[in-house]
């Protein structure tokens, strides 16, 4: 290690400086007086960042976030089953998936930003990460406007924007997420399909059960 | 105490991390009471999500990520929340008065730089894993956070005052 080795290695992360660093540092009067100063501004800038935390913000906060969904799931079961009474017609309840749910959360509430944040990859990583779960992507699916990496579900998938014939749709390809079964979200006047494929899972989310079906049957025949 | 129906794996997670998810909040509002609604909402989703999460070892990077999607997604409205709060003279805390030059250093710094560093010194997170939370390349983090330190050093610590300071 050199001085320049040293210097650079300071400026990225100072707390996780390699072995060879302390060794040059005590050959080095200057390096050793750098690092002094870096570490005594990493200390001040630590020492800065950590503010106190109000108590009980935590339990309030978590308060909030456990109960607040709870509460909105009991409203949208009792405004479903007003509906169906209204209507005269029976409604058959189906359980969310919750990696299906999360699918239509994140198209509603994350896609905008991920694209914007993303830089759009090659699709030649897509090919390779469509090989890896096990599907393949034909033409007839739609027109892909955006492919993508993003973090979904502790894990890095492969966003995948299509416009098809019947509108919108998201793909995220999750290599190496195996799942026991098929599962389904409805939410957000989306719904969403997570399925099973031999070397991982896909979630589609589309604006209507017709293209939602389509596409499953296009990856499946596959 | 545990409540009925909820989930002792999320709630031990936010229990280990929920103060420096806090701070993270903080220190990208710079104010208390925008960082509990950025840090609630983030929560809020994290819970939702909670089931798809693959390893629960990966969630503070995982609360962090979601927390910094939240807070750009509401970036107007926490510009103009801002904007309001100086100007009633509530955005600095009382307990911060000694972190002023911090707090105006880091403000001047870029989006980007600041978020680098503000995960990597309150999260701990290595640039691999910063770089996987903003959507990027390890090489870029490491531009940004070499750019964040030096913009620091040159607020905090400018050659000349040092100078005086030594002689």
């Amino acid at each position: 290690m050199n001085c320049l080795d040293l210097r650079r290695a300071a400026m990225i992360d100072p707390r996780r400086l390699d072995g060879d660093a302390p060794a040059h540092a005590e050959s080095c009067e200057a390096c050793r007086a750098f690092l002094v100063d870096v570490l005594r501004l990493e200390d001040q800038l630590d020492e800065a960042l950590r503010v106190s935390v109000a108590d009980g913000l935590k339990e309030r906060v978590m308060e909030h976030a456990v109960e607040a969904p709870r509460l909105s799931r009991r409203y949208a079961l009792a405004a479903g089953v007003a509906l169906a009474a209204a209507a005269g017609t029976a409604m058959l309840w189906r359980r969310n998936d919750p990696l299906a749910l999360a699918g239509i959360d994140f198209v509603v509430y994350e896609e905008a930003q991920a694209i914007l944040d993303a830089k759009p990859s090659d699709p030649s990583e897509l090919q390779r990460a469509a090989d890896k779960v096990g599907v393949r992507l034909l033409g007839q699916i739609g027109e892909l406007r955006y492919v993508g990496t993003c973090p979904f579900g502790g894990a890095i998938a492969h966003h995948v924007v299509l416009k098809t014939a019947y509108g919108k749709a998201t793909l995220l390809l999750l290599p190496g997420r195996m799942l026991a079964a098929r599962g389904v979200a409805v939410a957000h006047g989306l719904e969403a399909v997570v399925a099973p494929a031999v070397g991982g899972s896909v979630a589609i989310i589309a604006d209507s059960e017709r293209n939602l079906a389509r596409i499953e049957a296009i990856l499946t025949s596959a | 105490m545990l409540l009925p129906g909820r989930n002792p794996a999320y709630e031990k997670a936010v229990n280990d991390h929920f103060d420096d998810l806090y701070r993270f909040a903080y220190w990208l509002c710079r104010n208390r009471w925008q960082a509990e609604d950025l840090v609630q909402e983030a929560l809020l989703r994290a819970w939702r999500a909670w089931p798809s999460l693959r390893e629960e070892r990966a969630a503070k990077a995982w609360f962090f990520t979601i927390l910094l999607r939240e807070f750009r997604r509401s970036g107007p409205r926490a510009a103009r929340l801002e904007s309001g709060a100086d100007a009633d003279g509530f955005a600095v805390d009382p307990d911060l008065s000694s972190s002023v030059d911090i707090d105006r250093a880091l403000h001047e710094l870029p989006d980007q730089s600041r978020e680098a560093l503000l995960m990597q010194v309150l999260g701990g997170f290595t640039c691999a894993e910063i770089a996987g939370a903003l959507g990027t390349t390890e090489g870029a983090v490491m531009t940004r956070l070499t750019r964040a330190r030096q913009a620091l050093r040159l607020r905090l610590d400018p050659p000349d005052a040092k100078k005086v300071h030594r002689a």
